[in-house]
């Protein structure tokens, strides 16, 4: 499985071989969530992990797994429909073995963090610094991630240029699933103000209408 | 039914509409299959719009998206019912050798790229239902997706279009050669063929009024279906308001649009 890990980090041929799809999927499945669990176990455990908090620590072991896989889910369908119309058809199976290997780096960029999320945790106890903390761990990830990508992508780059355009609209559509995703399953790292639970009460709101209420507030509106 | 799908994917991958099968410049894929795969996507998507009024409202709030259901192929037909006897009239002023029924085919290809794209953003569009509070912003979200299709759906008629004008010239220049060979073997006994000067333009006159007429019409279409959603409204369903099959007439979607923008922002 850390050989798995590995070949998927230095971007090996092996992630998108043609053969055994299937296998192959579910393979790079089981990475994203063994290595999603890690991390999210560590991001859950700011407030302790024992008695009540362990809870913490355990949902958001389950929901980092379920945040990537479940904007992977949604977004699939209309970037399956576009390629197709993009005429690029033949390369899907290629494109979707790619877009997964590119989420399991991500997960396991992630874990790879995980000891730095410990020491900060251990550090500092400002609920506030944890979610900026959190925040530029995935950020940091995400752009690693973007980048092993882009590596992936090259030989269909190659062979088509048309794959870079729908490369970008599935980074556009993914992002703006994903942002939405990460807020409706908060909380991830658990305030130490609020009993632990799985959604908060309120957590059904829109983190985009809430975005555009922070900026006009800025603004001064 | 798995067979009106592959006729739709077929249209997808651009298997119907390479050169070789416009050939003589008609479009020849059959469409009452497609039509009915049109309407359940349709359907589908209508279920996904109307979710948001089933989670906010409740109760009787079924009825919503059993309208919605209803409503939403409606939208892509009739939008289709107003555009098309124009977009017929013109391309036979333009002289192109499209038929009114190879017309016909090729605008509901076009339904069915567009649908094909808008059923695939339904899980996006029913993930946000179920996770947001704001009206205006699933109005601006539904907004959003039926750009992507519009804009998709049309590029596709437009590229095949100007596929057909390609295939047209070139039955046009093998018309010519032949009859130049003619004249050629009856020494120039008829001379029918105008002389062309150096600086005459040859074919290319209709080609290029015929993309700006369909590019013109691709606006129109457009803009019809974008008032066309506005009359058929409600789809998604206001959680202030009771349920209604249409509302009454007032405003008009470009107006709507603006005023869930600036509501979205003054919350």
């Amino acid at each position: 499985m850390l050989l798995q890990a590995e070949y998927v980090l230095r971007a090996r041929p092996w992630a998108v071989e043609d053969d055994r799809t299937a296998k192959k999927l579910a393979q790079l499945g089981l990475l994203i969530a063994v290595f999603g669990i890690m991390y999210g176990a560590v991001m859950g455990s700011f407030g302790g992990v024992f008695g009540e908090r362990f809870w913490q620590v355990v949902f958001s072991a389950v929901k980092v797994p379920f945040l990537l896989i479940g904007t992977f889910a949604l977004s699939l369908p209309s970037f399956f429909v576009v390629n197709t119309l993009f005429g690029l058809r033949s390369d899907f199976s290629y494109s979707l073995r790619a877009l997964l290997a590119t989420q399991a780096g991500l997960t396991i960029v992630l874990a790879s963090f995980a000891p730095f999320t410990v020491l900060w945790y251990v550090s500092f106890s400002n609920y506030r610094g944890a979610i900026l903390f959190n925040t530029f761990m995935f950020g940091s990830a995400s752009i690693t991630a973007q980048w092993l990508l882009r590596r992936f992508y090259e030989p269909l780059i190659r062979r088509n240029r048309r794959h870079r355009t729908l490369m970008r609209a599935w980074l556009v559509i993914y992002a703006f699933v994903g942002i939405q995703m990460a807020w409706v399953l908060r909380p991830f790292i658990g305030s130490p103000y609020a009993p632990t639970q799985f959604f908060r009460q309120d957590a059904w709101g829109n983190a985009y209408v809430r975005l555009a209420n922070i900026i006009l507030s800025l603004i001064g509106g | 039914m798995l067979k009106w799908f592959k006729q739709l994917d077929k249209i997808l991958r651009g298997d119907a509409t390479r050169i070789p099968s416009l050939a003589e410049g008609r479009f020849t894929t059959p469409v009452a299959g497609l039509s009915v795969a049109i309407v359940l996507l349709g359907v589908l998507y209508g279920l996904c719009a109307g979710t948001f009024a089933m989670i906010r409202t409740g109760g009787e709030a079924y009825m919503q998206m059993i309208a919605s259901a209803i409503k939403l192929p409606m939208l892509f037909f009739l939008t289709l019912a107003v555009t098309f006897p124009s977009l017929y009239v013109f391309n036979a002023l333009i002289g192109t050798r499209l038929s009114v029924i190879s017309a016909l085919r090729l605008l509901i290809a076009a339904l069915g790229v567009m649908l094909a794209v808008l059923a695939s953003l339904g899980p996006i569009v029913v993930f946000f239902a179920l996770s947001t509070k704001s009206y205006p912003f699933m109005v601006l979200l539904n907004v959003a997706t039926g750009t992507v299709a519009g804009v998709l759906g049309l590029g596709f008629l437009l590229r095949t279009l100007d596929r057909l004008v390609i295939v047209q010239e070139d039955i046009e220049i093998s018309n010519f050669e032949a009859s130049l060979k003619n004249s050629q073997s009856e020494e120039k006994e008829s001379r029918k063929i105008e002389p062309t000067g150096a600086l005459d333009r040859m074919g290319k006159v209709t080609t290029r009024k015929a993309k700006s007429v369909f590019r013109i019409w691709t606006i129109v279409f457009a803009l019809v279906g974008a008032q066309m959603s506005w009359v058929l409204r409600p789809f998604i369903g206001c959680p202030t308001a009771p349920f209604e099959w249409f509302r009454e007439r007032e405003s008009n979607f470009f107006i709507a649009v603006l005023q869930s923008l600036a509501s979205l922002f003054s919350l």
